[in-house]
């Protein structure tokens, strides 16, 4: 088990170097000045534009620059600086606690939705029940966050708080704890709470279908108890590494959903990070995807021994 | 993909097409209807089965209209949006009226056809990206799923460095580089394209792999055809079904990508036309005046349900195990 | 640079077009310091501050606000745009050349040491040198010695001050120009002339990073921690006990409350969940006026936008009958009540109404006359195509399209709007000469004198240093702005201005297109706030209701 640990940690280090140096080329070659962009309409000084470029390395070839950022990295465990002097470790704790809030939040009602809707369609194989969950959740995956996020911002945000007086789901930002989390937490699950609830159902359908729980069923056990002890626990073993997965995807893909609802997340401060040229930041954001990535995938690998003894690493 | 229901490289749809488990349908495995013995081919059975689907007709009917819309625009409306005088600033923001059914935006400009016009661009980019990805990652899967050895090991390791990028953040990076150059649209195309293929190449190398390991490519082989010939005339048609599918029901999710680039501003820059530029010139004042949000948010969610509907209905029929 | 709150997006801070739009932000977390005897803190909205809390370091409004409390400038402008001392007894000088500021006894540093002249000499010094690479080094320009600082990238400085900056005793500062400037009392109020205290500076010789976070001043408020940027949500300020000057009366405590979106700052504003909010976004006017009443403020704000063409290597807008076709084309009115909602006025001079010197109605090619437009750039022969550049992150977009549209049914033409990046991409652009289309500009004020809508733009000087993007350049308008700056009185020196003035608006480089204006809201909780001539709000006037 360690040592198949060790081996995938291994093979993730060039999936991380060749990440961070695809991202690092990119912002390199963004067109414009960063430092000269600082000043706004205002021409900066060439002078101090030069100096700061000097002190940030940017008048250094790609490579060096890179060598530089990974190094201290490795070495120092030094993110980096934003232009404005401040360390990018810093800048991220916040952003970066905000956008797990967000997936997390998604994650928990995905799970809850897609479980529950996927095992009720399962149950109801082929009747209507089954045919309408079918249906919403192509209709879920249909429509984009984007849409999704404005017409829930306008419906339950902004609507339900005229007809009713109190805000329920806070329109934007982060100020009221867990509470703002929920509309938001909702747009960014919605297309994966259709997935999970198509998984869910294909999954314990296959089960229902094997030969154990005929066998189950057969020896007179209770529907409630087939289903509940044999069913649900083979059914689990997708679900659970679908999950794992998603949380990266979540965090990765919650830009849309931050912007509508302004969290502050680090979705957010990458679209600035780009904006500004914050080679720092950019970089920095994408390493931490990069690593969530990696790790969720190992995570959801290992869970599949604990759930399936079958499954075994050397 | 959380944000565009663009599978992504977790997505349940590459998660059910993992080499383990990705279908591979040769072609004289006739499952169903065989007539007088003789085996139906793949195709002729998901045609066929295709054709009873209400579901993939109305996904084909809702496709012929955005295609004539994206065509020929002005068979809709007779207002050209792309001529500034029909926009008239003091009557911004003005709801629905005759003669200008989904009311006028912000630079009071007619909303319903600017949205038809948004069409147009939302399709030639989900397309092409398919196409790009298909034949892109399609064509690198095959030759790494026939090769082997180090040219597998090899992309396989590039692919997994694209899959770990988010996707949109990653498309975000591409396009605020590259806008610049003169590319217009097609500067989304490729942002798209470079963090998609990877996804087509995994699904085809597994099927290749799959397939190669079958008593006729192996019969083939032994009989001397050449490295090409089992390529494209053996492996190539038993690996294809995966692709298409995958293909399919992506194109939807491209479509949402552009939108949300074009949101964030990195993608069809004015005076193009598109969805997810009118949602984001929208957006300053969608608590005053939501419906010029609303209309083209409508219209993509419309498009990209048929998309979906007919990649769904096209999974079921080659691949009735996934569903 | 100092950028107006309305147009803080300029300024390149993480603001983006994108957290303009609706809803939304990293709202203070209420850090409900409701502790002794209920003095709960007065809460105002604010932007995040670009950089350090450092004064020669801070250019944009949001810092500048942040350290307006924390510092008492040398002197105030009152609400008759005058200059009033404030750190500073007496300023004066006999020929605009050699200025002599007295200071006022009293003031201490937050550590409790007393403020000498040498903390300014030190300040200045440090903000000019360009080792230190300070954004605000620039407005030392016109101090002698300057260039010595300023020897050019790559080669060293020889000294460490500038030959201009004297402090003759602990409380008299001696300031020698390098040439004639009647309008440099009018400078020392921003933020760039802040004094430091010897605490700022390292044993190298640099502001650290802790002073940074957590700025000593001599003004009215001080910190209570330091300011994490990027992670704290708020900065807490608590009155400063020694204070010498006015202080306000029945409350100690100010926040000031981070947000990434001046829409979710107007919700939290209506919730009462902030006190002042002086940067109310467009869509929010219309609520603002019917919810607050008359706890909604609109007061002009010393920003213009213009459009203004490449006149030095672009003969197609050569002829000012061209460029007035054009300007009278632009419905400046629609545009600033329409895409603007009333947060920018129609503009009609090239002096902003916020500032001593503007003429109601100067600039007669500013108004709207779509016919003699037509008519005047057909007679012109101007050309059958143009084209608008502006930098897509701004919020511009809109406004540049209902030009755009103004022009293509007005004058007959065909438009191309062009988005650029940002606003440095067209400089960039401009300076290459590749660029030869219209572009959009703007401008805020570095200290409030009608010189400063004039020198930095347009004089001939400013091509290769200053903001003339437009490469215009006149010896008559040069001249009669230096007259202005040598002039004897202030009455003079705004008449020379003013005939400057004249020769702009004859002759058109740019086309003014809209003044900004400051919208401002506050809560039931707090009243009598007042919003002075740099957008920051007079604290010790602001009483709790």
């Amino acid at each position: 088990m360690g040592r198949y640990i060790i081996r995938r940690l291994i093979q993730a280090v060039p999936v991380l170097l060749g990440a961070t140096l695809f991202i690092f080329a990119i912002v390199f070659a963004l067109p414009g000045d960063p430092i000269a962009a600082l000043a706004g309409e205002k021409r900066q000084d060439p002078n101090i534009v030069a100096i700061i470029r000097d002190q940030y390395h940017l008048n250094d070839p790609l490579l060096l620059q890179y060598w530089y950022y990974i190094s201290g990295i490795i070495f120092r465990g030094d993110f980096g600086k934003t232009f404005a002097g401040v360390p990018v470790t810093q800048l991220l704790a916040g952003k970066l606690q905000v956008t797990l809030n967000l997936a997390l939040v998604a994650l928990v009602l995905e799970a809850v939705i897609g479980v529950v809707l996927g095992l009720w369609a399962a149950l109801r194989r082929g009747r209507a029940t089954d045919t309408a969950i079918l249906a919403s959740t192509l209709l879920l995956i249909s429509i984009p966050t984007l849409v999704s996020g404005f017409v829930l911002q306008l419906w339950l945000g902004v609507w339900l708080k005229q007809v009713t007086g109190t805000e329920i789901f806070p329109i934007a930002g982060t100020t009221q704890g867990i509470k703002s989390y929920l509309l938001p937490g909702f747009v960014l699950a919605g297309v994966s709470i259709a997935y999970l609830t198509r998984l869910t159902r294909t999954s314990l359908v296959e089960t229902l279908r094997s030969d154990y729980i005929r066998t189950a069923t057969a020896k007179g056990l209770s529907r409630r108890r087939v289903i509940g002890r044999h069913g649900l626990r083979n059914a689990l073993i997708p679900l659970v590494t679908y999950l794992g997965a998603d949380l990266g995807n979540l965090m990765g893909g919650a830009v849309i959903t931050e912007t509508i609802f302004n969290l502050p997340g680090i979705g957010n401060q990458l679209y600035q990070g780009v904006y500004l040229r914050e080679q720092p930041i950019v970089v920095g954001i994408v390493t931490i995807l990069v690593l969530v990535y990696i790790v969720a995938n190992l995570v959801v690998d290992l869970m599949y021994a604990v759930l399936d003894p079958r499954i075994r690493y050397e | 993909m959380s944000d565009t229901p663009q599978a992504g490289p977790a997505g349940p749809d590459t998660q059910t097409l993992t080499p383990e488990t990705a279908p591979v349908a040769p072609p004289s495995r006739g499952r169903r209807r065989k007539k007088e013995g003789k085996p139906a081919s793949l195709w002729t059975d998901a045609w066929h089965d295709l054709r009873r689907r209400p579901m993939f007709i109305f996904s084909l009917v809702l496709i012929a209209i955005l295609l004539i819309m994206s065509f020929w625009p002005s068979l809709f409306t007779s207002i050209n949006p792309l001529d500034a005088r029909t926009c008239d600033l003091s009557t911004a923001r003005q709801g629905p009226s005759a003669g200008h059914l989904f009311g006028r935006d912000n630079l009071g400009c007619d909303v319903y056809a600017r949205t038809i016009y948004g069409a147009g661009n939302s399709i030639l980019i989900g397309v092409s990206t398919t196409i790009i990805t298909a034949v892109v990652g399609g064509l690198l899967g095959l030759i790494a799923g026939t090769r082997g050895g180090l040219t597998d090991t090899v992309s396989s390791r590039v692919t997994e460095v694209f899959f770990a990028i988010p996707q949109i953040l990653g498309a975000l990076l591409i396009t605020a580089t590259f806008r610049d150059k003169g590319l217009g649209i097609w500067i989304v195309v490729i942002a798209l394209s470079v963090l998609a293929w990877p996804m087509t190449f995994r699904i085809m190398r597994a099927a290749v792999i799959t397939a190669r390991s079958q008593d006729f490519v192996i019969a083939a082989r032994a009989l001397g055809a050449s490295q090409s010939r089992i390529m494209f005339g053996h492996l190539l048609p038993n690996a294809i079904a995966p692709v298409i599918v995958v293909s399919t029901i992506n194109l939807g999710g491209f479509i949402a990508a552009e939108a949300a680039l074009s949101f964030l501003g990195v993608g069809v820059q004015s005076p193009d036309i598109s969805w997810g530029l009118m949602i984001a010139d929208a957006r300053s004042r969608f608590l005053e005046a939501p419906l010029p949000l609303v209309f083209p948010a409508v219209f993509l969610s419309i498009t990209v349900l048929a998309f979906i509907m007919m990649g769904d209905a096209v999974r079921d029929a080659l691949d009735p195990k996934l569903r | 640079m100092r950028v107006t709150k309305g147009a803080q997006i300029v300024a390149g801070t993480a603001l983006l077009a994108l957290a303009v739009a609706a809803c939304g932000g990293g709202g203070g977390t209420s850090t409900g310091t409701s502790g002794s005897g209920g003095d709960t803190p007065v809460r105002m909205e604010l932007g995040e501050p670009q950089n350090l809390l450092v004064p020669s370091n801070t250019t944009e409004s949001e810092g500048a606000e942040a350290l307006a409390a924390v510092f008492e400038p040398l002197v105030n402008y009152d609400e008759n745009k005058q200059v009033v001392m404030g750190a500073a007894d007496s300023i004066e000088t006999k020929d605009n050349k050699v200025w002599t500021i007295k200071l006022k006894p009293g003031y201490t540093w937050h550590n409790g040491e007393p403020v000498v002249a040498q903390n300014y000499v030190d300040a200045w010094n440090y903000a000019a040198n360009q080792e230190n690479a300070q954004g605000a080094g620039y407005f030392f320009g016109r101090v002698e010695g300057y260039a010595d600082l300023n020897p050019g990238e790559g080669k060293p400085v020889t000294t460490k001050e500038m030959k201009g900056l004297k402090a003759v005793d602990d409380t008299t500062l001696e300031v020698t120009l390098s040439a004639p400037f009647s309008q440099f009392k009018t400078m020392l109020g921003y933020t760039a002339f802040y004094p430091l205290p010897k605490a700022a500076f390292g044993s190298d010789g640099k502001v650290t990073n802790e002073y940074g976070e957590k700025p000593i001043g001599q003004g009215l408020f001080k910190l209570d921690k330091p300011y994490k940027k990027g992670t704290d949500q708020t900065i807490d300020l608590t009155v400063y006990d020694k204070f010498p000057g006015k202080k306000p009366t029945g409350w100690t405590k100010l926040q000031f409350k981070l947000y990434n979106s001046s829409e979710t700052a107007y919700n939290d504003l209506q919730a009462d969940n902030v006190d002042i909010h002086d940067s109310l976004p467009a869509s929010a006017i219309a609520s603002a006026k019917t919810a607050l009443g008359d706890r909604y403020q609109d007061q002009p704000d010393a920003g213009i936008g213009y459009i203004g063409f490449p006149l030095q290597y672009n003969d197609e807008y050569k002829d000012v009958k061209v460029r007035e076709a054009i300007s009278m084309a632009i419905d400046r009115k629609t545009i600033a009540e329409t895409v603007f909602s009333g947060t920018r006025a129609p503009a009609d001079d090239f002096i902003n109404p916020a500032i001593d010197g503007y003429r109601q109605g100067a600039c007669t090619a500013c108004a709207y006359d779509p016919g003699k437009a037509k008519e005047q750039y057909a007679a012109a022969k101007g050309p059958a195509k143009l084209e608008l550049g502006y930098n897509a992150d701004g919020g511009h977009k809109e406004w540049i399209e209902a030009v755009a549209n103004n022009l293509r049914a007005n004058l007959g033409v065909e438009v191309t709007v062009k988005p650029f990046e940002k606003f440095a991409n067209i400089l960039d652009d401009l300076d290459a000469k590749k660029y030869k289309g219209m572009f959009r500009m703007g401008w805020a004020i570095d200290y409030p004198s009608a010189e400063d809508y004039l020198t930095p733009i347009f004089s001939t000087g400013a091509i290769k240093t200053g903001s003339n993007y437009a490469g215009y350049s006149n010896k008559t308008f040069d001249e009669t702005v230096a007259k202005g700056d040598q002039a004897a009185s202030p009455e003079e020196s705004l008449k020379q201005y003013q005939a400057a003035d004249d020769i702009l608006i004859k002759e058109m480089p740019y086309i003014p297109v809209y003044f900004y204006r400051n919208n401002s809201g506050y809560s039931t909780k707090v009243k009598n706030v007042k919003i002075n001539l740099l957008n920051q709000v007079e604290w010790a006037d602001v009483e709790k209701a």
